[in-house]
């Protein structure tokens, strides 16, 4: 097998690290660093900013009051959609609101394996939402790697209690539950798929999704 | 001179008499200045940004070697493989061998400056392996057969009329000059492709030690799919890449996708570790890591330049150059174009075929104004300058002008004497209307300037009048 | 008042000694005594900046043993003045002369900035009825950090109105030998910045730097075009009383 020829053939591995060891026998002054000026501002009202920041990434973020609430919300979006099949998450959380979806479409939940090209919509839940940027931090655990870049519509359900102020916070959070070690695939999603490379002219959809939609419930229940 | 620079000073002069270039070039800048600068004024303190940038890379580069064995631990951890590449030769026959073992049929791949620079695509295909790039850009470069105009925007040198009349011809099913169809048709196209390669190859934004992950940011999610879909998933990277912690990615994400397109931060800011886990859903069953050295450790031995290992190829100081923005981006023949490839080309691929990039600059310093991590790029170009000389590698015209000058400047009567003697020589050309002709020893000068006389005296025999003296 | 001497670069001494003169003109209205170092002859620019900083060394040597007792130098020209001040110190590293160049590097000025940050002059009394655009040469406003000085000085003339020209930071092209080694992209650079100078309805552009104007002013009249070029002290020298010739020729034949 090539690999494991590789794996134990690779003298160029030993004879690098030679070189950069020898190289790095002299050093360089350290930079100055920034003194600990702060880079940002500092967010204060995490909902508002997110739901700022939202809507100039063209995330749509519709507020709801409780879980049930952004349940029956996506079960009209998906009425909208054309027909085919929806990719779920499988987890308590949305299993417990998959009654108000089942109804109308056919369900594939992320246990029967990842998202088929054919799926019209994926519902996943997320890490974290991270109100500096907009975005969504998903991880392999939040329906695998394809659940929100594969079809056309990615929706998450998520809460204003995941709600972080920016993305130290965010990373502090990973690390606080070594999401890193846990999963192969972590992504921070900012709105949804672009391109600019046609005259710098800003298209939607390119390969992921052409929508991004985050259900936010306020309460967790 | 060298074969590089006879082909760069040819192109050069051709694009820069190109007024269409000129003008589609400004305008495509133009658009990037607007959002760089609405993007950087999202910073409290964009220079503090800088500066943290600038100190998570020192600590990274000055500490590689811990910094990659980390990483590679990690990456091993989840079931990774890491293959240390010590030129372009052994990062290609990891790869192709790789790819033969598998029966891989089709590479799908994400944009990846060093697959370029180790010139992967070419590798692939001799082996009847079909590889299709995927970032729109540069799969439009692809199917017209062209290198990467700009390491960002690898397309912004076409109208979309022309790539419009590219997909009429090489796609088929599309017709017409709208960007939205035609990202559309791009869609279709590469969706196929994805979901039928074996393999997917990307790059890396940034190699993270402490998390064992590499960072990969995209806005089109073709990053993504390429690590998500299919079997087998390869990174290529410099060994320059790494940095320390996940949490640098707080400052290094926003400050990348500022400095690269104005963006806040990009789409998908990925990380990606290993192959699929025992407890995951979907995934690739192969994970590769290739690091390249390919004269980076040479570059780090070079403790003045050293920093230059810093660049986070965000592609600011290209969009600041005055001379890309006149040539063009592949007149420089080279993987990196503009004042970051002009700096680092001739440590890569040798200071002898390349030293006329690092002379190809009027030094004007905007690349090191906008520089995210703050290297100082029009000095290492006067370092390469310095280098160039002391290896006795310039023209022998040119050692012996300034060995003149050297002799007419160190006296002042010399001086004052030689002045005038080129004054009277300068006059004479243009009493003659000899100016800017093939006679003319100023004609490289004067056959782009309108003429001027010059002057009858100087300031210091003015000066001397003036003051009663002389 | 302190006793001024004058630096006044190779090129300006040989090609443009109009600059110099003009300089001394303003200084001398506001009661400046001045000196000029009869031995100066180049700081070494061209040598250092095409990478021979062997030859350029023993030149540096020279210009801060001549300049070493001045308490004030001017220069018009921000790239001299930065090659004195910002490169000397690297290149004489680890020479004798490396002490005694950083401290001639700190009193040696470009001109706007000495009249603004050292004089503390903006209004020099000048008149100067038309409109200026002002080209921000590089070595000043990326080494030397100027940009507002000149703009300062400019606004207190009279009759000028100042104009802004779109990219007014981007480089000339010229770039000393840049500028023949390269001549077709020089001339290019070149030609992109006259067409903005032309677009800002300006009929002069000025800049700290004389060896940019060189280059633009040979663009320009290339290009057959109006505008004319001239150095920051050409414009700070005329008064009232005292109108150039050069540019009441230029004036009148815009006229016609």
């Amino acid at each position: 097998m090539a690999t494991t020829e590789a794996q134990t053939e690779n003298p160029g591995r030993a004879r690098i690290l030679e070189r950069l060891r020898t190289a790095l026998r002299e050093s360089t002054p350290r930079p100055p660093g920034n003194g600990g000026r702060k880079i940002f501002a500092p967010v204060t009202d995490v909902l508002a900013r997110f739901q700022q920041e939202c809507a100039a990434n063209i995330t749509e973020c519709i507020v709801t009051p409780d879980m049930q609430s952004s349940a029956r919300a996506v079960a009209d979006l998906l009425a909208a959609l054309p027909p085919g099949e929806i990719f779920v998450q499988d987890s308590s959380a949305l299993r417990r609101l998959a009654p108000e979806w089942q109804a109308a479409r056919s369900i594939q939940w992320s246990s029967e394996g990842g998202p088929k090209e054919s799926a019209q919509a994926t519902i996943t839940t997320a890490e974290a939402l991270v109100a500096l940027t907009g975005s969504v931090l998903v991880s392999a655990s939040c329906g695998g790697r394809g659940a929100s870049v594969i079809a056309p519509v990615h929706i998450v359900i998520a809460s204003a209690d995941q709600l972080v102020p920016d993305l130290d916070a965010a990373f502090a959070l990973m690390r606080e539950r070594n999401t890193a070690f846990q999963n192969s695939y972590v992504c921070l999603i900012t709105g949804s798929s672009r391109t600019a490379d046609i005259e710098k002219i800003l298209v939607m959809g390119a390969h992921g999704p052409i929508r991004l939609i985050v259900m936010l419930a306020m309460r967790q229940e | 001179m060298s074969n590089a620079a006879h082909e760069f000073l040819r192109s050069a002069a051709e694009k820069s008499a190109d007024l269409t270039h000129r003008q589609i070039i400004r305008r495509g800048i133009d658009s990037y200045n607007t959002a760089n600068e609405r993007g950087r004024s999202r910073f409290l303190d964009w220079e503090a940004a800088r500066l943290r940038c600038q100190e998570i890379k020192w600590e990274a580069v000055n500490n590689l070697d811990r910094y990659l064995l980390e990483f590679e631990q990690r990456v091993k951890d989840r079931g990774g493989h890491i293959f240390w590449a010590e030129n372009s030769e052994e990062a290609r026959q990891y790869i192709t061998d790789l790819a033969t073992a598998r029966g891989v049929r089709k590479v799908v791949k994400s944009k990846s400056m060093v697959s370029e620079e180790i010139h992967l695509g070419p590798a692939l295909e001799k082996l009847g392996i079909k590889v299709v790039e995927t970032d729109l850009g540069e799969y439009i470069v692809q199917l017209r057969e062209e290198t990467p105009y700009h390491i960002v925007t690898p397309a912004m040198h076409l109208t979309r009329t022309q790539i419009a009349a590219l997909f009429k011809e090489k796609l088929g099913d599309v017709d017409t000059d709208d960007p939205q169809q035609l990202v559309a048709a791009a869609r279709r196209a590469l969706r196929r492709d994805f979901f039928s390669a074996e393999m997917g190859i990307s790059g890396a934004n940034f190699l993270v030690a402490d998390a064992g992950m590499i960072a990969l940011t995209t806005n089109e999610g073709n990053g993504r799919l390429c690590t998500s879909v299919p079997r087998i998933h390869v990174v290529l990277s410099g060994i320059e890449k790494v940095i320390p912690r996940l949490q640098d990615l707080a400052t290094l994400w926003p400050v990348l996708a500022t400095a690269g397109t104005g963006q806040p931060i990009t789409c998908y800011s990925t990380l990606a570790g290993g192959p699929r886990q025992p407890n995951e859903v979907d995934g690739p069953e192969e994970f590769h890591v290739v690091l390249v050295d390919n004269g980076r450790s040479e570059l780090l031995a070079n403790v003045e330049e050293r920093e230059v290992l810093h660049c986070i190829r965000c592609g600011a100081c290209i969009n600041a150059c005055p001379v890309f923005r006149t040539v063009g981006g592949h007149s420089y023949g080279t993987t990196y174009m503009g004042p970051i490839g002009s700096v680092l080309t001739p440590h890569l691929r040798g200071l002898n075929e390349f030293q006329h990039l690092s002379y190809a600059s009027s030094l004007c310093g905007a690349c090191t104004d906008v520089c995210p991590v703050k290297i100082d790029l029009h000095h290492h170009l006067l370092h390469n300058r310095r280098d160039a000389v002391n290896a006795s590698d310039r023209p022998w015209s040119e050692q012996i002008g300034f060995t003149l000058w050297r002799w007419a400047v160190e006296d002042a009567r010399r001086f004052r004497a030689a002045g005038w003697l080129a004054r009277l020589g300068m006059r004479v050309m243009h009493r003659l209307r000899l100016d800017g002709t093939l006679l003319d020893p100023a004609r490289p000068w004067n056959r782009n300037h309108a003429a001027t006389p010059a002057p009858a005296k100087s300031f210091r025999a003015l000066w001397g009048k003036q003051n009663g003296n002389n | 008042m302190a006793k001024v001497a004058l630096f006044i670069p190779c090129f300006v001494d040989q090609l443009t000694p109009d600059v110099g003169l003009d300089m001394v003109r303003v200084l001398r209205r506001l009661g400046f005594e001045m000196e000029f170092p009869e031995e100066q002859t180049c700081c070494g620019q061209p040598a250092f900046n095409t990478g021979y900083w062997n030859d350029a060394r023993p030149v540096a040597e020279r210009f801060v043993q001549i300049f070493r007792h001045a308490e004030q130098v001017v220069c018009p020209s921000g790239s001299c003045t930065t090659m004195v001040r910002n490169f000397y110190p690297e290149l004489l590293a680890g020479t004798q002369w490396h002490e005694e160049a950083i401290k001639v590097g700190q009193r040696v000025f470009e001109f706007s900035e000495f009249l603004v940050k050292v004089a503390k002059v903006t209004d020099v009394g000048a008149s100067f009825p038309h409109r200026v655009a002002v080209h921000d040469s590089c070595h000043a406003l990326r080494e030397l950090r100027l940009k507002q000085e000149s703009r300062e000085l400019l606004r207190h003339v009279r009759g000028l109105e100042l104009v802004e020209m779109p990219y007014s930071e981007d480089c000339c092209g010229f770039g000393g030998t840049f500028a023949t080694k390269f001549s077709a992209i020089s001339a290019a650079m070149g030609d992109a910045k006259a067409g903005y100078a032309e677009s800002s309805g300006a009929e002069y552009v000025t800049a700290t730097d004389p060896s940019c104007l060189l280059h633009l002013d040979g663009i320009l009249r290339r290009r057959n075009s109006k505008v004319r070029t001239i150095h920051l002290a050409g414009i700070l020298a005329q008064t009232a009383a005292y109108a150039d010739r050069r540019t009441q020729a230029a004036t009148t034949e815009s006229a016609r």
